[in-house]
């Protein structure tokens, strides 16, 4: 097997691609980490120093999600594979677990400055 | 007479060319069942990422099978992946057959723009990665909306890494492979 150039151009060009979207990604970030929790129903942004249970209701039912130790994770959810519980916990600016079939994404965001609300609901 | 002769030898070898397209789109596409499985069953670090082994059987057939086959094959995989991870019936379905058209489009297009400028690795790189892109702009739109920058980076990565090893091994099963090189006489109605 020998490479032509252009498979390395086409190799370079998705690199680039994946560089790119790293970039717009974690790009940004700083302020406090917060969960942020996107639904069927809406947006819900929390702090992760709180430790709460939370359910997310999805059109397969409703998908637990616990804040424990400055980490989130999801430990229940109505889908067949529970991917997302497998995934554990996350803690870090740029982290997220979803579950798919149930549509709810969770993920780590450091875009607050911090401060004393409790959640905020959009 | 011999004009004759020669035009029914054509007819005869067009059929067979035909006959031998449909057998190798059946075997492919039950590879594509079969590869599904395997797929399902390897535990997965994330979800929906994928290794796209299912989609290997399509990779070897961008250089074998005419447009309309080629395309039926893509839809075989679809819905044998989408019956075997148990999507078919939800909205996830659509996640795969964009994804696999997209691959099938673009790697059909790249080996006939670029032929024998290009080899498996190119053409399975553009592949995975279009067709991830092309699941992210979807998921972005029906699912995540902004949220889904932070899920490209891992997703568009994995397609790269992922669809480069497949491209090497589909190479040098190309370069090998004696059932690939009968297939190839199938297709062109000389087997």
């Amino acid at each position: 097997m020998r490479l032509r150039p252009l498979d390395l151009a086409i190799g370079l060009v998705a690199a680039g691609v994946v560089a790119f979207s790293a970039i717009a990604a974690y790009g940004q970030g700083g302020g406090q980490a917060e969960a942020v929790i996107r639904g069927r129903d809406g947006e819900w942004v929390y702090p992760l120093t709180a430790d709460r249970e939370l359910r997310v209701d999805g059109p397969l039912g409703e998908t637990t999600v616990v804040i424990r130790d400055k980490t989130i994770r999801i430990t229940d959810s109505p889908c067949p594979n529970k991917t997302c519980i497998a995934a554990g916990a996350i803690g870090k600016p740029g982290q997220w677990v979803a579950c798919l079939p149930n549509q709810v994404f969770v993920s780590v965001e450091g875009r607050g400055a911090g401060g004393g609300v409790d959640a905020i609901v959009y | 007479m011999g004009a004759s002769t020669r035009s029914s030898t054509r007819a005869a070898e067009r059929s067979s060319a035909e006959r031998g397209r449909a057998d190798v789109t059946a075997l492919l596409g039950a590879f594509c069942f079969f590869l599904s499985a395997v797929e399902y069953m390897i535990p997965k670090p994330l979800p929906f990422m994928r290794l796209g082994i299912a989609n290997l059987p399509i990779l070897l057939a961008a250089d074998l099978l005419p447009l309309p086959w080629y395309l039926a094959l893509a839809l075989v995989k679809v819905f044998g992946m989408s019956v075997i991870s148990g999507s078919l019936f939800s909205y996830v379905a659509l996640f795969s057959l964009a994804g696999t058209l997209t691959a099938a489009l673009a790697m059909w297009l790249a080996r006939r723009a670029f032929g024998r400028g290009v080899t498996a690795v190119g053409v399975s790189i553009l592949g995975a990665v279009a067709s991830n892109a092309v699941q992210m702009g979807l998921a972005r739109v029906l699912v995540f909306g902004e949220a889904v920058r932070l899920i490209a980076p891992p997703f568009l990565a994995t397609g790269l890494v992922t669809g480069a090893f497949l491209g090497v091994f589909a190479e040098i099963f190309v370069e090998r492979s004696r059932w690939y090189a009968r297939a190839r006489s199938q297709v062109d109605g000389r087997g």
